[in-house]
């Protein structure tokens, strides 16, 4: 009955193999079939899926399929015996084929062809291997998952390689030849271990009772590469408590070779028992070590432009990017457990983000990576901030500035102790090429180590010129600082450029240089003992009055994001320039200016301008974006200028109706609109309610009359 | 038990077998398949949980410890108390299969009763292996003493005696046992044996290095030569029962196969196909087939203790002699002991974010050469006295760059091997920094220093697994001696240290020490809680005490509150009261003085 069901099993088979299209209609495994008899592969992988699409599968076979995939591997192999097209182009014979030339010929002449032996088993005629690829619809399992139900079944799994043999030739047919009667007898070898031939098997021996010496033939047998691999369970995959798993993986033919240690894989392959041989097996047919034999190989990928959506992710992502507010959701869903700083976590956002690179056609580029400096009082969560962007990126690196020399980030020379070559190492900075580079305690950094991040942060480049070796490597990161002030605590008697204490040269390349005081305040003291005794009390988090986005799904909006590179329209021109002369003229009257603006400073709006924009989803830059990114430069500084402004004696009502009539004097009119006006002063840092108050108080003084439904000012000239 | 069939104690493999075909007689009247019992119990979980507890049968159930494992009688039911140190992944096994018409199990056996080919009728089952040592840093008081077990032992075996004495007389050496038992074998089984020695003792020498590299400064008690790890192999539990670091006490079925040593020579096919379990030989690491096993807390190894309950005024007394006797310890400085009771019943009792809850670190400082040796000694002493688990770690420039603390894995044995900082919950670690001098610590080094940091501030350990760390939650109690203030180490409480006489500790009678562990262990675990009305008043004391110093931080009013639940708990109360939180400021205030 069985063997009935295999017979009809590789008819199907065989329709499936020569009828099967793909998207284009064109026979998919007819087309590879032919690639492998002409040679240029040896590989054929049947997907599973390609099964499950078939036209007329029943799910009968698939199940049969994928519960005892070894049986129908072969199965496969012998309807592609049969479908094998003849070459169409002309390849040299290698020994093999010299071979099995002669073989065929001496077969013919062979009289005792019915031993069983001395047939030719179909593996050794074959040039090709067959895997059956399982489907990639569903999550992999973690080794964890895989159990004892599971032995002799297709499963695909996820893990990091930690151990790889060497590859080594494993026997798949053993080729003796009698020194009697002159036969080739062939022996298929299935396990790992064979006892080998002793005695001729061929009649005309066995009847002549000569017990004919048989030698193994090296040449003619048929090996196979094999390597043998371990893996390991992925940390997020382990359970709190627990330690990883291993899983020993049998990768055999072309499939050797494709992982190292370290590699974080995707296998799919058949869960099988290595029965134990010889004496233990004798004692103990109990107990079995398992192993899976891999049919395929997929690495995982983890820079943001190979990131692929999964079809749920890109539905969610369409439902994000539909809600009007994904800027601050996605902004407070970094590090949600780190209370307040939405600034800086917006900022933080955009560093994600990006801008795109430019390339000029004179060659020359523009960096599309934003760098970010926090600066700030010791304990207000920098350091959490810098671990957390790393975790959310793709790819990122953490180091500190104590930790690593200037060799350390870069690149350094080094001789390979066995072969005495010099070779390159790349630091830090060139392993987060693509990626983000975090530094925590940037100003405990030896300035000669600091000068080497000049060039990552604008050229983005490591130039090497040691030992005999010049070259430059690729860091296209960003990077992310976190520094104390000067002199640990930000003292507010001394000048913004003594706290900051960053030369200017370096200063400059920063995008943002964040402020975050630790200020005394009443309420944020209250905020955090409350805070503290809930925990306490609860032993858990207060809760955050919103769910916070999976950390996934911001990777995937963020790679999203990433794919869209912003223009900037011309009419956006003028006003981006404008702002860059009032920052600069406001610079010039300052007697202790709080920032170096420069043309760098220009770039940094359009970038994170363009960063915005990518985040909508849009191909050109709005003008809210370029407000956006002046606001957050202006509040980057926020703690210092509300010091200045008490300094100076103004409070914030008659500092926004202050730098109101400047502007509207500058602009020589009568009237500004609302929308102008709130653009203004968010820029300084006030926000609508403050405008609003203003605007109320200095009406109710006679000095501008707000117009009742669109509050648009007209100053009464007096 | 008269009547039964089998002796638990002695057979339980037959109570076992027993369950087993009535079970099977039940499924085959109601025509299901013998495949449905995989991962499920049959019945016998039950019937020893019967015979263990509330028949009383656990104290009759020999201890397995390095001393009597020689001698106890493969196939017995034996304990074992141990800490889940390594889990080894799961083991296929054949768990049924038919004889004839009839099915049989392997299940609670290392090797089947009868030859076996493969066959057609079986079904795969999985169990899974634990590595199990005894707890480390166990002190000797926490072993039930000595003569008990032997006492226990005898019990046990003068049973089997009884029934076995027909069987042989040898049975107690297993390597004899093995060679007259195997007659079927012959003599090429005592060839085998020769030549399985060779293989034995290499991977014994295996052994050895790995330990002497865990341990390569010798104050780490975790692998002496007493210890005795064991290899659990548990069955049907869900996976999230056992973790890692977990103390348990595992009853079950002992083996001892000597044959299983013979190393297949297959193995050298592959440098990767390591059997983890030829780098345990069976005569080092017994197996133990886990019928029962229940967590063990650390009051479960106060073993002789009067069992009270938490009495007020009791309470109060024992709490005043426990306080007086760390009072003289630490040379009458009251304030010392007052917070060494604190930190000593501190426990982490719940995590938030990257918070440990609960911690209360403490720095002891203004130590030198002469006070430590006679007071640092003295202290930790009476800290072993009153803890079951507790270590000193000697900390040098030396020390930093050799030991290697967190755990780490082994690719090529495929193990975890063990650190110094691989402890149960509930330890008690000492660091004497005194010692620590001037010089340059190697990668290592600063590694070790990092480790120590984050288990003080956030009480989790990495464990190195080469190409990722995993971070394990630990809830150890530091304790830490120093000259000056530690920045190494910054612990929750630095509290300089002035003693004012040094007389010498009288002994303390051995009933009050009982009364001092039960006092210890007991209270740590009580719940506490604050009040609402109480909470406003903390929480304006925190604001007021900000505003008066800027630089007090969130940590330091956790450490706060984390002492108000300690006083509390000190007095046997389950939420904290007024006149406690007052007796915090008040030490608080002390404390901060002394600082000055």
């Amino acid at each position: 009955m069985k063997d009935l069901d295999f017979a009809g099993d590789k008819a199907f088979a065989k329709d499936f193999l020569s009828n099967f299209a793909d998207a284009f209609g064109e026979a998919k495994y007819i087309k590879i079939f032919q690639e492998v008899a002409n040679r240029k592969s040896r590989a054929i992988q049947i997907e599973l899926e390609d099964l499950f699409n078939y036209k007329d599968v029943d799910e009968d076979f698939l199940r049969r399929v994928t519960e005892n995939t070894r049986r129908y591997i072969g199965i496969f192999a012998d309807a592609i015996d049969e479908l094998m097209p003849e070459p169409t182009e002309a390849f040299l014979d290698d020994d093999h084929d010299i071979l099995m030339t002669q073989r065929s010929e001496e077969g013919t002449e062979n009289v005792d062809g019915a031993d069983p032996r001395q047939k030719m088993p179909p593996e050794i005629k074959r040039f090709y291997e067959v895997y059956i690829r399982a489907s990639s619809k569903e999550r992999p399992f973690t080794i964890r998952e895989v159990k004892a139900s599971y032995i002799g079944q297709l499963v695909r799994i996820s893990g990091i390689v930690t151990r790889c043999s060497d590859v080594k030739p494993l026997m798949q047919v053993a080729v003796y030849t009698c020194e009697d009667c002159g036969f080739e007898i062939y022996q298929e070898v299935t396990a790992r271990v064979f006892m080998p031939l002793f005695e001729c098997p061929s009649t005309r021996c066995q009847t002549n009772r000569t017990k004919g010496n048989i030698i193994l033939q090296l040449r003619a047998s048929k090996f196979l590469k094999f390597q043998e691999a371990k893996i390991q369970e992925l940390a997020e995959h382990v359970p709190k408590g627990h330690i990883p798993r291993t899983m020993t993986v049998h990768l055999r033919g072309e499939l050797t070779r494709k992982v190292a240690p370290g590699d974080v894989v995707e296998l799919s392959g058949i869960f099988l028992p290595i029965p134990y041989t010889g004496f233990r097996a004798m004692r103990a047919g109990l107990v079995a070590d398992t192993y899976l034999e891999a049919m395929s190989v997929t690495h995982f990928k983890k820079k943001y432009e190979e990131y692929e959506l999964r079809r749920d992710e890109e539905e969610q992502i369409a439902r994000l990017a539909e809600d009007g507010d994904i800027y601050n959701k996605l902004a407070r869903s970094l590090a949600p457990e780190i209370f307040g700083h939405e600034d800086v976590k917006k900022a933080l956002l955009l560093l994600l983000v990006g801008a795109p690179h430019r390339k000029l056609k004179d060659g020359m580029k523009i960096r599309g990576d934003l760098h970010i400096c926090l600066m700030g009082d010791p304990g207000v969560a920098k350091s959490q901030l810098l671990k957390h962007i790393i975790n959310v990126a793709p790819r990122g690196v953490y180091t500190t500035g104590r930790g690593s020399s200037g060799v350390g980030l870069t690149a350094a020379v080094q001789k390979d102790p066995v072969t005495n070559e010099m070779v390159l190492e790349g630091g830090a900075l060139v392993l987060a090429d693509m990626g983000i580079c975090a530094i925590d305690e940037f100003d405990k950094m030896e300035d000669s180590d600091r000068t080497a991040i000049h060039e990552v942060m604008e050229q983005q480049t490591v130039s090497i010129a040691k030992a005999g070796i010049t070259t430059s490597l690729n860091a296209r990161t960003a990077v992310l600082a976190a520094a104390n002030p000067a002199w640990g605590r930000y003292d507010l008697r001394r000048t913004p450029a003594e706290n900051i204490n960053l030369p200017p040269a370096l200063l400059s390349r920063f995008d943002l240089l964040w402020l975050i005081l630790d200020r005394a305040d009443m309420d944020s003291d209250l905020e955090m003992a409350r805070h503290v005794v809930y925990v306490h009390k609860n032993k858990e988090s207060p809760a955050l009055g919103f769910t916070p986005l999976e950390p996934s799904i911001l990777r995937a909006y963020i790679s999203a994001a990433r794919r869209i590179s912003p223009c900037v329209p011309k009419e956006l021109e003028e006003y981006i320039a404008s702002a860059y002369s009032g920052i600069r003229q406001e610079e010039a009257k300052s007697s202790s200016p709080h920032s170096y603006t420069t043309v760098r400073t220009l770039l940094s709006i359009l970038r994170i301008s363009a960063a915005l924009a990518r985040l909508r989803f849009s191909e050109t830059v709005a003008q809210s974006d370029v407000d956006e990114a002046l606001r957050l430069m202006q509040m980057s500084k926020f703690s210092l200028y509300s010091d200045d402004r008490q300094k100076s004696g103004l409070d914030a009502i008659s500092d926004i109706y202050s730098i109101l009539r400047d502007e509207a004097a500058r602009s020589n009119r009568m009237d500004l609109s609302y929308a102008h006006a709130l653009n203004w002063i968010s820029r300084k840092g006030y926000s609508e309610a403050q405008l609003k108050e203003c605007l109320e108080e200095y009406a109710a003084l006679n000095v501008w009359q707000i117009h009742p439904n669109t509050f648009d000012i007209r100053f009464i000239d007096a | 038990m008269v009547g039964l069939p089998y002796d638990f104690m002695a057979n339980p493999l037959g109570a076992v077998r027993l369950t087993f075909e009535k079970a099977m007689a039940a499924a085959e009247a109601s025509g299901s398949d013998p495949a449905n019992f995989d991962g499920k119990d049959w019945g016998v979980a039950d019937l020893f949980r019967q015979f263990l507890f509330d028949n009383g049968g656990l104290s009759q159930v020999p201890v397995l410890n390095s001393t009597n494992f020689k001698r106890v009688q493969p196939n017995t039911l034996v304990r074992f108390r141990g800490m889940i140190q390594d889990m080894l992944g799961n083991e296929l096994y054949v768990g049924v299969y038919k004889e004839g018409p009839n099915w049989r199990t392997n299940k609670f056996m290392d090797v089947s009763q009868f030859p076996m080919g493969s066959r057609p009728d079986m079904r795969v089952w999985e169990r899974r292996l634990l590595y199990c040592v005894p707890v480390p840093g166990q002190n000797s008081w926490v072993e039930p003493s000595s003569e008990a077990v032997i006492n226990c032992y005898r019990n046990g075996t003068s049973q089997q005696r009884e029934k076995r004495q027909r069987d042989d007389n040898t049975a107690t050496d297993p390597m004899e046992l093995h060679v007259s038992d195997d007659e079927f074998q012959g003599s090429s089984s005592n060839k085998k044996l020769r030549e399985g020695e060779l293989p034995f003792e290499s991977s014994k020498a295996q052994d050895f290095v790995s330990e002497s590299a865990c341990s390569s400064v010798s104050m780490v008690p975790t692998f002496d030569k007493d210890s005795l790890p064991c290899l659990v192999k548990i069955y049907d539990s869900p996976e999230s029962d056992l973790k890692l670091n977990d103390v348990f006490e595992f009853v079950g079925v002992f083996t001892f196969d000597p044959e299983l040593v013979v190393k297949d020579d297959t193995d050298e096919f592959s440098d990767l196909c390591d059997d983890v379990l030829a780098n345990l030989p069976p005569s080092k690491v017994p197996r133990l087939h886990c019928l029962i096993h229940r967590k063990l807390a650390v009051h479960d190894f106060i073993s002789n203790s009067p069992v009270m309950e938490v009495k007020p005024h009791l309470v109060k007394q024992i709490r005043e002699s426990v306080l007086g006797h760390l009072t003289a310890v630490l040379g009458n400085d009251g304030l010392a002991a007052h917070f060494m009771l604190l930190h000593l019943l501190s426990r982490v009792n719940g995590r938030v974010d990257t918070l440990a809850v609960g911690k209360l670190s403490l720095n002891l400082t203004c130590f030198n050469k002469e006070s430590v040796s006679v007071f640092g000694n003295q202290l930790t002493l009476a800290i072993m006295n009153l803890l079951p688990f507790t270590h000193r770690i000697p900390l040098t420039v030396d020390y930093l760059n050799s030991a290697s603390l967190a755990p780490k894995k082994d690719y090529q044995l495929n193990r975890l091997v063990t650190g110094v900082l691989q402890l149960a919950e509930g330890s008690h670690l000492t660091i004497d920094e005194t010692q620590l001098k001037a010089g340059t610590l190697n990668s290592v080094g600063v590694e070790n220093a990092r480790l120590l940091k984050n288990l003080m501030q956030l009480q989790k350990v990495e464990y190195d697994f080469k190409y990722y760390k995993m971070e394990m939650a630990a809830d150890v109690q530091l304790l830490i001696l120093s000259e000056g203030k530690s920045n190494i180490l910054p612990a929750d409480l630095v509290l300089p240290f002035q003693p004012s006489s040094v007389d010498s500790t009288e002994p303390v009678a051995t009933e009050a020490l009982e009364a001092w562990r039960w006092y210890l262990v007991t209270l740590r675990l009580l719940p506490n809680s604050i009040d609402p009305e109480l909470q406003k008043v903390i929480e304006d004391d925190l604001v007021a005490a900000r505003q008066a110093d800027r630089t007090l931080s969130s940590q330091d009013f956790s450490r706060l509150l984390t002492m108000g639940r300690l006083m509390s708990l000190s007095y046997g109360e389950t939420s904290l009261s007024l006149e406690h939180w007052q007796m915090v400021k008040e030490l608080e205030r002390l404390r901060r003085e002394r600082l000055k």
